[in-house]
């Protein structure tokens, strides 16, 4: 396929050479169309958001409120920090136009005056590619007042964070932004009505914003053919762990997991078994090696197979893995992560954590596994934010789909026990 | 109106209202630690997860809107579920130190153990272990270990107190609460968060360690700091005041009341420069006497003087019935047209939320029975004046320590007659001839009337001679009720104090006139027959709260 996001294309992160490609074309078609039109091309389009959940981006859109008297925001989501993800940074670094590009545009469709591009803290190196873009595209108008010398103006503003996975979460998002503690609100009320300082705000991942100019160019119906039906487009997916060549890959959606190692990353050094996949950032359900036949990275194929697209940033462990280790690493980085501001996450995952690291260390017993499950359950859907979930679905799906690990790992610690015994 | 159920019954509730709002108007408390319905809602502590039918998941009572039709269940298993979880949680950190706690016993996380929680613990692991004995401020100490995260002093000091000084750091089960670098928690109600937190976190630093909650009794009073008034509580054990803490009234203080009301009031109370007992002026020293002799002495004294050579200063501080047997005392029994009373105005000592810069709980109310010159008599000024021309020879004074008064101390000496009502030693009763023990707010019955015209009650909270806790209806601590004639607090000390109405309808008997006051309800009796302003009222109408009556620029005088 033909690469969208990511074309091949040397110094593509140059204004001049984004331009001879057909840079900003796609904000002055848009211009010239009615900000409805705009907002109902990538309704149809089918575009679904990238930042995790799947949400409809054009449906997103409609929620802003058309008349009010305050002023609307986007926040352009690039804190990009769950383990496993790291495809934003490809857009900030080989195609940061097509980001300002598809910023300009859906600001315009929202009648929004003021955009924030909110990169995650540690992107020392990209925050600085992406301030350069930006202060090339202001320069050559296509930022700020009168763009392309029409009535609309709108700024962007660079938002670097400080080193928290939270402020991912749209709503710390805001409060980070505004220069509060990084929580996140209690919704309702959503952002549409009550964002940004209180204004009607949408947020969207840069994976999400990057696929409008490609909407706006080719139409909704040339773009919502590419990949599944029902969530389309092409996705960048983040391959790492135990395969040949990790990295990040353009691909149409509803590319079969096993294409995506096998093909795309070169398969599994040592041609080892897989033993698990995490298919969409830490956060998403882990999957057997051996139940990944025929399920395919869209949301509806990785919902019927127990998952989630979530970022996208698929994650593989071959026949060698401890996979005890792995869980116990990823609720170490949700324990570290939590915001600690509501009761079962702030407590949870903590706890999650340190029953796993006596795992670790042989020293989980078989109640252990059960009150493991039942914790992550007591969190699941009890919290303000998604976080909580995001802590308890690896541990559950762990628990669900790799029980004999856990087993096995209590049985260690036994053994010597029992030999003692009947020597 | 929305009509929605709760638990299986119907309720017609405002539609604006949240689950939790409109379960509480209808009487029913949804578990919670963070909400608290005069702060902005944090929906933290999850405590108040219930089950909403056609929602997927259990939502919190305190941030979802009701709506017609709702379905709410509070006792579905997926909620009780959830509150036990809730409760597992709180618990899994938190040192569950409560033998040494001063929470204890009024804990909402410890009441809600009982109630809502498994009962045991499946936590094997360390607990974190974070700062304690940390000092917010002069009067609040905080435990970090022992707080809940529930953010409630944040949002006081923040949305109440104006003084947004407090904040977590770090994240997860390390949150930590603290003051932003070089600022400390010591706003003028920053003692609000104490009974705020709903755990022991937040500490008294006045208070800490001196009781269990169950030792003390709680009366209900007002605090006589300023002309608001705020309702409190005043908590006693073994006869001595250990805390006063503010009770809900909207219609004057909401749920806060300010530190210095807290702590100034009642510390004269426990005080050692307290009065044991009246005293006379015996050559040039005063000395405790009998109240026969104390009465019999004032009366022979006040009888040498002529009428117009008296002068009467009445007391904000006082209560209503004081004032008012005052008020009696003055024309009918001393025959003086010289009464006036000391005003406290600190300028500038007052803010929006409750402190007034008038610094008597009673002004109002003197105001409102007529306190003040007669016709052809002399005021304030003129009394000092009288007295600097030696033709005001005789002075009496009401509970109040006129001597902090500069111009007053300064013409006190060339009195030939000072009688005083006063409850402590001070500067005034240094000059006294007479001084007649006086009860102190915490000791009587009685009024006050507030700036808005509240009238409100006082109750007797700690015991003096004349009391006796069971025979007269004291709030009753276990100790109280249950101690027997050899424990240390069974025989508590006791001071003979009177109130001044009493104190004046003995002497006025001794004077020759007969006022028939038995209690402080029979004065305020006759006062809501003569005063106007006060038509219609009687203790039990007061009850708790108050009742507010009409200001009017023109008190009555009463006719006698
Ligand atoms: C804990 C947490 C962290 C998140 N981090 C990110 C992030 O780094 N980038 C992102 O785009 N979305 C992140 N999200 C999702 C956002 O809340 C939000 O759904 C997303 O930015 C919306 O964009 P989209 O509709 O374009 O997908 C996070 C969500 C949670 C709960
Ligand atoms: S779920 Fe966790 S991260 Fe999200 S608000 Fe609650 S404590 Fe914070
Ligand atoms: S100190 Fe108390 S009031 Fe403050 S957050 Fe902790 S538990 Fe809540």
């Amino acid at each position: 396929m033909e690469r969208l996001i990511l074309p091949d294309i040397k110094d593509l992160h140059k204004l001049d050479v984004y331009e001879a490609h057909g840079g900003y074309s796609a904000l002055r078609k848009a211009l010239g169309m009615k900000p409805e039109e705009v907002t109902d091309e990538v309704k149809k389009s089918n575009l679904r958001g990238r930042g995790g959940a799947c949400f409809p981006t054009g449906l997103k859109w409609t929620f802003m409120p058309k008349q009010t008297n305050k002023p609307k925001y986007l926040c352009v989501n690039g804190d990009e920090s769950e383990p496993g993800t790291f495809k934003d940074r490809q857009i900030f670094e080989f195609n940061p136009h097509l980001l300002i590009e598809g910023t300009i545009i859906a600001c315009y469709a929202m009648g929004i005056t003021t955009a924030y591009l909110y990169i995650r803290g540690e992107y020392g190196k990209w925050i600085r590619m992406m301030q350069k873009a930006v202060d090339d595209a202001y320069a050559k108008g296509y930022i700020g007042k009168n763009i392309l010398g029409t009535e609309f103006s709108t700024e962007l503003v660079i938002h670097k964070g400080a080193g928290a996975y939270i402020c991912g979460e749209e709503s710390a998002l805001m409060n980070s932004i505004e220069g509060e503690r990084g929580y996140p609100r209690v919704k309702p009320p959503f952002p549409a009505q009550y964002g940004l300082w209180g204004c009607p705000t949408t947020i969207n991942n840069v994976e999400t914003i990057s696929n409008v100019p490609i909407i706006i160019n080719r139409g909704w119906e040339w773009y919502s053919k590419i990949g599944a039906p029902k969530h389309p487009g092409p996705i960048l997916v983040g391959v790492s762990g135990h395969v040949n060549k990790p990295g990040v890959y353009e691909m149409p959606t509803g590319v079969p997991l096993l294409e995506i190692i096998y093909k795309y990353a070169g398969g599994v050094p040592g041609n080892k078994a897989i033993k698990a996949v995490i298919p969409g950032g830490s956060s998403t359900p882990i999957l057997r090696g051996d139940q990944l036949e025929g399920v395919c990275m869209d949301a509806d194929s990785m919902k019927a197979a127990g998952s989630a697209v979530g970022t996208a940033g698929l994650i593989v462990m071959d026949e060698d893995t401890d996979l005890i280790q792995v869980i116990a690493r990823i609720s170490k980085f949700y324990h570290h992560e939590s915001c600690g501001q509501c009761t079962p996450c702030r407590e949870g995952t903590g706890w999650l954590h340190k029953i796993l690291d006596r795992f670790v260390a042989g020293e989980g017993t078989k109640e252990d596994i059960d009150l493991l499950m039942e914790i992550a359950n007591n969190i699941e859907g009890n919290t303000i934010c998604a976080l909580g979930d995001a802590a308890a679905w690896p541990v559950q799906s762990m628990i669900r789909r790799f029980r004999d690990e856990f087993e096995r790992r209590v049985a260690r610690r036994t053994a010597p026990v029992v030999e003692a015994v009947s020597a | 109106m929305a009509r929605m159920t709760i638990d299986g019954k119907e309720y017609d509730v405002d539609p604006k209202l949240t689950i939790i709002q409109a379960a509480a108007e209808n009487g029913i408390e949804i578990p919670h630690f963070c909400w608290h319905p005069s702060l902005s809602v944090a929906g933290n502590c999850r405590m108040c997860l219930v089950e909403v039918e056609k929602m997927p998941k259990l939502a919190i009572a305190c941030a979802t809107q009701v709506a017609d039709g709702m379905i709410v269940k509070t006792e579905s298993e997926r909620a009780i579920k959830a509150r036990q979880a809730v409760m597992e949680f709180l618990l899994i950190n938190h040192p569950l130190d409560c033998p040494i706690c001063d929470e204890a016993g009024e804990c909402k996380l410890q009441d809600y153990s009982y109630k809502y929680s498994i009962g045991y613990s499946r936590f094997e692991e360390d607990k974190v272990h974070k700062p304690k004995r940390v000092e917010l401020g002069p009067h609040v100490m905080l435990d970090v270990e022992r707080c809940i995260m529930c953010s409630r002093c944040i949002r006081f000091s923040d949305e109440i107190a104006k003084q947004p000084v407090l904040t977590f750091t770090q994240r997860g089960d390390h949150v930590v609460l603290t003051t932003f670098p070089g600022t400390k928690l010591d706003n003028p109600y920053s003692m609000n968060v104490i009974e705020l937190c709903p755990v022991g976190a937040l500490t008294s630093t006045d208070f800490r360690f001196k009781s269990r909650v169950w030792e003390m009794s709680s009366t209900e009073s007002v605090c006589p700091g300023c002309a608001r008034g705020c309702n409190m509580q005043i908590w006693v054990r073994n006869n001595q005041i250990l805390r006063q803490t503010p009770r809900l009234n909207e219609e004057v203080n909401s749920y806060w009341m300010c530190d210095a009301g807290r702590l100034n009031t009642y510390k004269p109370v426990n005080s050692p420069q307290r009065l044991k007992a009246p005293m006379v002026r015996k050559d040039g020293a005063l000395v405790e006497v009998g109240w026969d002799e104390a009465i019999a002495k004032a009366a022979s004294e006040l009888k040498s003087f002529k009428k117009n050579e008296l002068a009467a200063l009445a007391s904000a501080y006082a209560t209503n019935e004081d004032n008012y047997v005052f008020l009696r005392f003055v024309r009918e029994v001393l025959g003086t047209k010289n009464l006036d009373f000391v005003r406290h105005v600190v300028e500038g000592d007052e803010d929006e939320l409750l402190i007034r810069a008038d610094k008597t709980p009673n002004s109002t109310g003197l105001k409102l029975l007529g306190v003040g010159p007669m016709e052809g008599g002399r005021d304030l000024t003129g009394i000092i004046q009288g007295i600097k021309e030696g033709v005001i020879r005789a002075l009496y004074i009401l509970e109040d320590d006129v001597a902090s008064v500069p111009e007053i101390a300064a013409v006190l000496p060339n009195l030939q007659l000072l009688v005083v009502h006063s409850s402590i030693q001070n500067k005034t009763t240094e000059y006294a001839d007479v001084v007649l023990s006086a009860s102190t707010y915490a000791e009587r019955h009685g009024t006050f009337t507030n700036f808005l015209g509240r009238v409100q009650r006082i109750r007797p909270a700690v015991a003096t001679l004349e009391h006796d806790r069971a025979l007269d209806g004291f709030a009753m601590s276990r100790w109280d009720k249950f101690a027997s004639h050899n424990d240390r607090w069974g025989r508590p000390m006791k001071r003979d104090a009177r109130p001044t109405w009493r104190i004046l309808t003995a002497l006025a008997g001794a004077l020759g006139t007969k006022f028939r006051y038995n209690t402080s309800e029979e004065v305020f009796k006759e006062i809501t027959e003569r005063v106007p302003a006060f038509k219609g009222l009687s203790y039990a109408k007061l009850g708790s709260g108050g009742v507010t009556i009409q200001l009017r620029e023109q008190a009555a005088v009463p006719a006698s």
